[in-house]
């Protein structure tokens, strides 16, 4: 089972219902497009991801070695890639999405996105976020508090990997891209359901 | 003022002895006077009368011959216009008048009596000036700081917290706007008058601030009402410094809204929102349902 502040996963029968909060269906997709055999080696990958909530943006992260490079751009980027299609192989097999209900409950915002790989049902994962705090280290605990509370002791107190060092900085949505990419990663090596 | 008195009951006595002649006269012959001569009895009696009313007569006369005659006529105001009312009932006003007069001139009297007595032993409580030159200046209240009093007053403030930024606007005439930015935690809007708190919004830190609209999160909604609870809690008329200081030193414990737990339940969380109320002595965090 993965965890993480925003990511979570269960056996997608559970069915929630958050009493005072309201819901409206939400989703991110992300298509992995790898770019092969440049001149000085190793493989390129561009990873475009979707987010419901910055619906007129497009995100990249080119993963390339050690190295990332994260861009935000507008819808039009999407057109862009189609053209790259001569230096890009796009795999079918690697767009991946996660699909579901959100709700809001005062100031939190909560989304259950069951996570699909080309029709194939990988897992679920949750995403938490506590809209009027910017920086990950003042709500850290506060967040802890409220997942633990109905998702029990199995949530893990552990910072997740892509936020321990970023705790004291303004959080902006490319972090939570990078949190789902993380997750997305995990279930691209994964076979079956986690 | 004595030539008056004595002129009027020489007067009076004169009124009386002739009151006296008419008396006799309307009596004419009594009993008293006998059988044997009472014709010339009576006669001789109202001679008597008519000398004393003689002697009375010079009195009066020598009384009058003494007084000055007043150098002009008297100015009565608009009381001279009584004179000519002809109501009945409006008629008697002049003498209500005379003593409306003299008891305004009583209580000017007393009064003055008793601030010098008053100002002999100091028992005042209140801020009030009695000094006269003094209270006809401008009283120097909370709300009329000028300008570059108050400017120096924000940038003492703004050196005090490390982690708190203050700025200054004024975007409506001489009334300082000012916005303060707590950490990376939120963004308030107060706006004064002079160096008194008028209004305060509370905003997270990715808001727009302006003076009208509230925040969009229920939590800074309910940090800017207990900013106006706390700021009518520490007002002071006479000491707007140390009412901003107690306000500012509030205010700030507010960089750990969402890092501290509420000291009463422990926990973070209150029907979903951390605690908003701080104890404005111990500055302690309690959710706004367990403040004790």
């Amino acid at each position: 089972m993965g965890t993480g502040s925003l990511g979570r996963t269960w056996p997608a029968k559970n069915k929630w219902q958050i009493p005072g909060g309201y819901e409206n269906g939400e989703n991110i997709n992300s298509q992995s497009l790898p770019i092969p055999n440049q001149k000085n080696g190793g493989q390129r990958t561009v990873h475009v991801l979707h987010n419901s909530e910055q619906p007129a943006s497009v995100f990249a992260i080119l993963e390339y070695g050690n190295k990332v490079v994260p861009l935000i751009a507008d819808r039009l980027f999407d057109l862009v890639i189609l053209k790259m299609t001569n230096v890009c192989t796009d795999k079918k097999q690697t767009k991946i999405e996660c699909k579901g209900p959100r709700f809001e409950l005062v100031d939190f915002c909560i989304k259950l996105g069951s996570v699909t790989m080309t029709q194939n049902f990988k897992g679920v994962l949750v995403e938490i976020e506590y809209r009027p705090s910017v920086v990950p280290a003042n709500c850290w605990e506060l967040i802890r508090e409220f997942v633990q509370g109905f998702l029990g002791s199995a949530v893990s107190s552990q910072i997740p990997q892509y936020l321990q060092n970023r705790m004291n900085e303004i959080y902006q949505p490319m972090d939570t891209i990078h949190q789902y990419l993380e997750h997305f990663g995990q279930y691209r090596k994964s076979t079956g359901v986690i | 003022m004595e030539q008056l008195q004595i002129s009027l009951s020489a007067l009076k006595v004169l009124r009386s002895s002739v009151g006296q002649v008419f008396y006799s006269l309307a009596n004419g012959i009594r009993a008293e006077h006998g059988e044997d001569n009472k014709e010339n009895k009576y006669l001789l009696e109202l001679q008597e009368l008519l000398t004393t009313v003689g002697t009375n007569l010079r009195d009066v006369e020598q009384a009058v011959n003494s007084l000055n005659p007043p150098p002009g006529p008297f100015n009565l105001g608009n009381t001279a216009y009584l004179g000519q009312e002809t109501t009945q009932d409006r008629q008697a006003l002049y003498g209500t008048l005379v003593n409306v007069y003299k008891w305004t001139d009583k209580a000017h009297e007393y009064s003055n009596a008793a601030h010098q007595i008053l100002s002999q032993n100091s028992l005042k409580r209140s801020s009030m000036n009695s000094n006269r030159a003094k209270r006809n200046r401008i009283q120097t209240g909370a709300h009329n700081f000028s300008p570059p009093q108050v400017d120096q007053v924000m940038a003492s403030f703004d050196r005090l917290y490390s982690d708190m930024s203050i700025s200054i606007t004024r975007p409506f005439t001489s009334n300082a706007v000012i916005h303060v930015t707590l950490g990376h935690v939120l963004k308030a809007i107060i706006a004064f008058k002079g160096l008194m708190m008028e209004r305060v919004v509370v905003k997270s830190y990715n808001e727009q601030l302006d003076l009208w609209s509230e925040s969009r999160y229920k939590v800074f909604q309910r940090v800017t009402d207990h900013a106006h609870a706390t700021m009518l809690h520490f007002y002071n008329p006479n000491f707007p410094e140390l009412t901003l200081k107690s306000f500012f030193a509030w205010f700030h414990s507010f960089i750990s809204l969402f890092s501290d737990s509420c000291k009463r339940c422990g926990l973070y969380l209150h029907s979903a929102l951390p605690p908003t109320w701080r104890d404005p002595k111990s500055l302690d965090p309690y959710h706004f349902e367990c403040k004790p």
